[in-house]
């Protein structure tokens, strides 16, 4: 099927398209072309294959086919299609916190601060337990006692998240019901995530805002560049980076957290065009990680004389210093090799500011800006990128219309590399992006403050935080502040995952592409309606595949400005 | 003349040719997140019942369809040799649907007129060919299997 859409909004990307057809290098975008149309009973959350008497479907159309072989119809088939989704989000989070706290127990690192990472390490094993974590605390009481009262307040890995899992093996369950195991499952990821950010601080220090430069222009032609890909353990990341600093070799990344005290690890690119630093000829090796890295890397890799090396294997190297040490040294010897061969390295990069967090954005400034009306409302950019839009084109124009028209945003991970691509972390451009109720709150706010303030990769728990920051600075609830979460262009698990606890904390959330639940008028209008009875905060599914950024824009505005938010099918989720 | 030509030990059985024909053709809103929830549910006029295989009208040759209409509703396409219902002079007495010899013609549960796969004449493919995963349905040059061939 023909896909006629603009590929990317960003031009160091476009540079490589020509001759990745040229010479037919297939990218992201071909084979997604190449998979049109998508089944449409998945794209809808109509299908279900969990056991072998299926695969099944709901068919919209027919009425043999109404119900799956167990009986699932298709409200319950919606349901679990989401459910699946954060199950695995909430194990891909857990992975990440576990990885890390192996590398600080094995003794990998000394943590800056030993009592308080011992001390969170153990937060995070009663967490796992039995969900008695004192971290809980730090969540207002009104939202806790929200969570106690429908059964979703966190009880350890048993109780969330392998019970969850359970639902789509069978058993009966309303869509209600199946959604909150779906929360419950989140918000377990969302404490473990929020621990996990502070094992970050007590191990390798505060996270201050950082002065570096994004996009492929950053890659260099003279030096080795290694490319670290993805998530995986910060303690082996550091290792990279200490093992490199010394012999002078770059080491930057895509998708992965750039900021890890003392080093940076600059942006490359961001998800969509993960493949594209390759056929640059100037990356001499890359470190992968599973989370956010294509397979496709490999096969590309292999045409540029890349070596890859996974992290993530069934046989690890015991000591993490001497694979760092490995890694470093294959990339020295791979630069040898390639000394002297044509690298096409675009010019184009930014500067940004990324890394704030909490503490050194003043939660309080915010609130007196939203309250003397200086400012419209608090979004908060998330979610990596999708092949299904032009990259970047919605969450630049989106965050662009927002700023002008005073409503002042917030970002993280992959989204804070998109933008800052646009130059939206650069403090210097701030005049020219924002409208004058947001550049006053950013000056009042300190020195070098960008348009969009970057809280830091997902896997520092910034949002959570900054969220906590704003629900304490007035003792008021998160539900009655003007805050929307937009996932522009969202694409893992984890972002589902995070979009729902964003929701159980009282934060309305816009997420696009549509989530596989449209099958059903019931639980489509269930994350809206139900959520809103529940949290005072809907999660809106938008079917519209062809509404504009723009649109998008108008709507998050015309919703902060308290008008009527998305209408959807009308139908009651009753 | 052009025919679709479905191959049994291609069709997977995905329902995906039904899911867009019904929202292409048979919707209202041409839209698969709103076609989902129409009432009466679109009927796709390609089926995908029992064994794995794909069915949609034959257009036949010598259209049993055609001969039993009373009122010439149900026409041929003289450039193309598509069979197509002629939807405003259909009176919906059900001739059709019943000598049709392989049960491809159907009632609208909407309005009172007959359904069929008009091979999608109006536009430049057939939905069914061109999302067809495995690309079991496509759209063959009829071939001549008369004996003076052979």
């Amino acid at each position: 099927m023909e896909f006629i859409q603009k590929k990317t909004a960003d031009r160091a990307v476009e540079h490589f398209l020509l001759q990745a057809a040229d010479e037919g290098i297939s990218l992201v975008w071909d084979r997604f072309e190449g998979q049109l149309p998508e089944c449409g009973f998945c794209e809808a959350g109509l299908s279900c294959r969990d056991c072998l008497q299926g695969p099944c479907i709901s068919h919209p159309f027919r009425d043999s086919n109404k119900a799956g072989v167990c009986g699932k119809d298709k409200d319950i088939l919606a349901a679990q299609s989401l459910l699946r989704l954060v199950v695995k989000g909430t194990m891909a989070i857990l992975d990440q916190v576990n990885d890390f706290v192996q590398g600080v127990e094995t003794g990998g690192i000394t943590p800056k601060n030993k009592v308080q990472a011992n001390q969170i390490i153990k937060e995070i094993q009663k967490l796992y337990k039995n969900g008695e974590a004192k971290v809980l605390k730090a969540f207002p009481g009104a939202i806790t006692d929200i969570w106690k009262a429908m059964g979703i307040y966190p009880e350890g890995l048993a109780k969330d998240l392998f019970k969850a899992a359970q639902k789509v093996e069978g058993g009966i369950a309303s869509v209600e019901d199946t959604l909150l195991w779906a929360f419950k499952s989140s918000l377990l990821g969302c404490v473990a995530q929020k621990l996990q950010g502070s094992l970050k601080k007590s191990v390798f220090g505060d996270i201050t805002p950082t002065a570096l430069e994004v996009n492929l222009g950053v890659l260099q032609k003279g030096t080795p560049n290694i490319l670290l890909y993805g998530h995986f353990s910060p303690v082996l990341k550091h290792k990279i980076a200490a093992a490199a600093a010394k012999k002078k070799i770059r080491v930057m990344g895509v998708c992965t957290d750039p900021l890890l005290p003392p080093y940076t690890f600059s942006p490359v690119t961001n998800y969509g065009s993960q493949e594209i630093p390759l056929m640059t000829g100037a990356v001499n090796l890359i470190v992968t990680g599973d989370q956010f890295v294509n397979p496709s890397l490999a096969g590309i890799a292999k045409d540029w004389g890349v070596a890859v090396v996974a992290t993530e294997v069934l046989k690890k190297e015991r000591s993490l210093e001497s694979f760092a040490a490995q890694i470093v040294e294959k990339a020295e010897k791979a630069f040898e090799l390639r000394r002297g061969g044509s690298t096409d390295i675009p010019e184009n990069k930014e500067s940004a500011v990324m890394g704030f967090v909490v503490e050194n954005v003043e939660a309080k400034k915010i609130v007196e800006a939203l309250k003397k009306g200086k400012i419209k409302g608090i979004v908060i950019f998330s979610g990596s990128g999708n092949v299904k839009f032009s990259q970047d084109h919605e969450i630049v124009t989106i965050a662009g219309e927002l700023l002008k028209k005073d409503v002042f945003c917030v970002s993280e991970g992959d989204a804070s590399v998109s933008l800052a691509k646009y130059g939206f972390l650069n403090p210097g451009q701030k005049e020219k992006n924002c409208g004058k109720g947001v550049t006053d709150l950013l000056a009042a706010l300190g020195k070098n403050r960008p348009s969009v303030l970057d809280l830091g990769s997902s896997e520092n728990g910034g949002v959570t935080d900054f969220l906590l920051g704003i629900a304490g600075a007035e003792k008021k609830a998160l539900k009655d502040y003007p805050i929307r979460a937009c996932f522009s262009e969202a694409n893992r698990s984890t972002e589902v995952a995070e979009a729902l606890w964003t929701v159980a904390m009282g934060v309305p959330a816009y997420f696009w592409p549509c989530l596989p639940v449209t099958g059903s008028a019931k639980a489509t209008e269930a994350l809206a309606q139900f959520c809103q009875e529940k949290f005072g905060a809907k999660l809106h599914v938008i079917t519209d595949k062809k509404m504009e950024p723009r649109a998008k824009a108008a709507l998050i505005i015309k919703d902060l400005e308290g008008g009527q938010g998305p209408r959807l099918s009308g139908l009651s989720w009753k | 003349m052009k025919l679709l030509m479905v191959d049994k030990n291609k069709c997977t059985g995905c329902h995906q040719c039904e899911l867009w024909c019904g929202t292409e053709i048979a919707s209202v809103s041409k839209e698969l997140y709103q076609a989902i929830h129409e009432e009466p549910h679109p009927v796709p006029r390609v089926y995908v019942e029992g064994k794995q295989f794909a069915l949609q009208c034959r257009h036949c040759e010598n259209a049993p369809c055609i001969e039993a209409c009373p009122n010439g509703t149900m026409r041929r396409d003289p450039e193309t040799g598509l069979v197509y219902v002629h939807e405003p002079t259909c009176i919906a007495c059900w001739m059709c649907v019943m000598v049709c010899p392989f049960g491809i013609i159907n009632p609208s549960p909407s309005m009172k007129v007959a359904i069929k796969c008009d091979r999608c004449r109006n536009m430049g493919y057939p939905i069914c060919a061109e999302v067809c995963p495995t690309q079991a349905i496509r759209l063959e040059e009829r071939k001549d299997y008369s004996k003076k061939n052979f």
